[in-house]
């Protein structure tokens, strides 16, 4: 029953949350300072992961269609797999595998050391001073994550199916667009929102409320990635399935 | 140059593992505690995880092939791309994610406590006794989730495609083994083999090595599954192209 109580727990967290930073400036500096540590450290090992997700799609594309005579519908399965979900779930992943262990660790090692105490002694209210920044950073530097994964998987793909499987480059790019629509890119990016924003409460509940010394600190943190994938998951069939359905 | 010597030290620490792990002293009890406790942890997020993924395939899958006519076709692109590629990887992420970074994190914490040097003051060898049995743990551990994984998956095309959309499950069960040869079953294998040996390795060193406090343990922990997830994922290219062609 315990899932349950954090279930509450969680709740409440996100309502003291919304409490404490409605109608107040968000601390500008500290915001910024969060953007480029999601947006601008997690970019190499996002592009790296996002081009060998792309090639893997086209090898594995090529030979699932291959028996069946459509060497040509590559392109389609990479618009379908690759920019309508693969592409938001693996920078979902990554966020949460890079940014949202860093944001866990970071909070549970302030809970560790009584720094949350602290500021709430000295009358700043935590929820506002450290997951406000952390929530809008993420906001910010998500959804133009997932554009340039898309942008990179898709091109990734191409290569693969152009160079490594001999395909007709003109004929892969034409399936793509046949299967892609503008409406895909903004339902991604709605997507990448969603992700985000969980990733960032996630982690956040998952620091504050780590308790235990070193252990707890790993432990927190260990949580704090299973869930957020976990439930980016589940919630992107949710989207899918009222978007595509 | 950092880099290099950090591959250097993760080299030598794979060796002294591998070394430790042939030559004994063997410990099978601790070992099959480990491989319980892993995949009792990570069976869950396993399940929870490609079972819907099982169900946005089959989402989209039918898009494409209701465009020709073919929705038969469903079950048999479903068993391919899960028992390849989706169900290996993963399984294998949430084995990082869930299996390698609590086990950076017990290690990281027994080496913050010092546990790990009362060990060596005691005569006892750290790494044959606390970091070996846990690395193969994951080993074996990884292949053991791919096969719960595989079942998750067809279970989420399954409910898509039969109970959500109406296909006929007859249909479904027939054509799931239609494009899938007995290689892909193997080759899925592997993989799982290769990235359970990745994530046991790398997510040991990160603990083993770990320094500086509580902050540190949250470092090694946010280290091992980035690093992990990076390395296998960069490996699987290398895998697929060679297990199943695709070389032109």
């Amino acid at each position: 029953m315990s899932w349950l109580g954090s279930i509450g727990r969680f709740g409440l967290f996100c309502l003291a949350f919304f409490r404490a930073s409605a109608g107040r400036a968000p601390p500008l500096g500290a915001t910024i300072e969060q953007a480029y540590r999601v947006g601008v450290q997690s970019l190499p090992v996002l592009m790296l992961i996002s081009t060998f997700v792309g090639t893997n799609l086209s090898i594995q594309g090529y030979n699932a269609f291959q028996p069946i005579g459509g060497q040509g519908l590559v392109g389609m399965f990479v618009a379908l797999a690759g920019v309508r979900e693969l592409a938001p779930i693996i920078s979902a992943s990554i966020i949460a595998a890079k940014a949202g262990t860093e944001m866990a660790s970071q909070i549970a090692v302030m809970r560790v050391r009584d720094q949350i105490d602290a500021l709430e002694v000295m009358a700043v209210s935590p929820h506002w001073f450290l997951i406000t920044p952390r929530l809008l950073g993420i906001v910010i530097v998500m959804p133009a994550l997932t554009m340039l994964s898309t942008f990179v998987m898709v091109a990734a793909s191409y290569a693969a199916a152009v160079w490594q499987l001999d395909l007709n480059g003109a004929t892969f790019l034409e399936f793509l667009l046949l299967a892609s629509a503008p409406m895909d890119l903004v339902i991604s990016l709605c997507k990448a929102l969603c992700f985000g924003a969980l990733i960032c409460m996630i982690s956040c509940f998952n620091g504050f409320f780590s308790e235990g010394g070193a252990e707890g600190v790993g432990a927190a943190t260990n949580r704090a990635v299973v869930m957020s994938a976990v439930l980016c998951v589940i919630l992107n069939y949710f989207i899918s399935e009222a978007v595509y359905g | 140059m950092e880099t290099i010597a950090q591959l250097g030290k993760f080299g030598m620490f794979t060796l002294a593992v591998c070394w430790r792990l042939v030559v004994g002293p063997h410990n099978l009890a601790d070992l099959t505690r480990f491989i319980w406790t892993i995949v009792t942890r990570c069976i869950a997020p396993v399940v929870a995880v490609i079972f819907p993924f099982g169900m946005v395939v089959a989402l989209q899958g039918l898009t494409i092939f209701a465009l020709f006519g073919a929705e038969r076709l469903l079950a048999s692109l479903v068993s391919v791309t899960v028992i390849r590629e989706l169900s290996p990887v993963l399984s294998a992420v949430l084995v990082a994610a869930q299996g390698g970074s609590s086990v950076a994190a017990e290690l990281g914490a027994m080496r913050i406590k010092e546990e790990l040097d009362a060990t060596e003051v005691m005569a006892v060898d750290g790494l044959a006794y606390h970091v070996a049995p846990r690395a193969l743990a994951i080993v074996i551990a990884c292949p053991l989730l791919h096969l719960v994984g595989c079942v998750a998956g067809v279970g989420g095309a399954f409910f898509t495609a039969v109970v959500l959309k109406g296909e006929r499950a007859g249909i479904f069960w027939a054509e799931l083994f239609f494009l899938t040869e007995f290689s892909d079953i193997w080759g899925g294998f592997i993989k799982s083999l290769v990235f359970g040996a990745i994530i046991g390795l790398v997510s040991c060193y990160l603990g083993y090595t770990t320094t500086g406090g509580a902050a540190g343990v949250g470092l090694a922990v946010n280290r091992t599954v980035v690093w992990t997830v990076t390395i296998f994922i960069v490996t699987n290219y290398f895998l697929t192209s060679a297990l199943f062609g695709g070389l032109g």
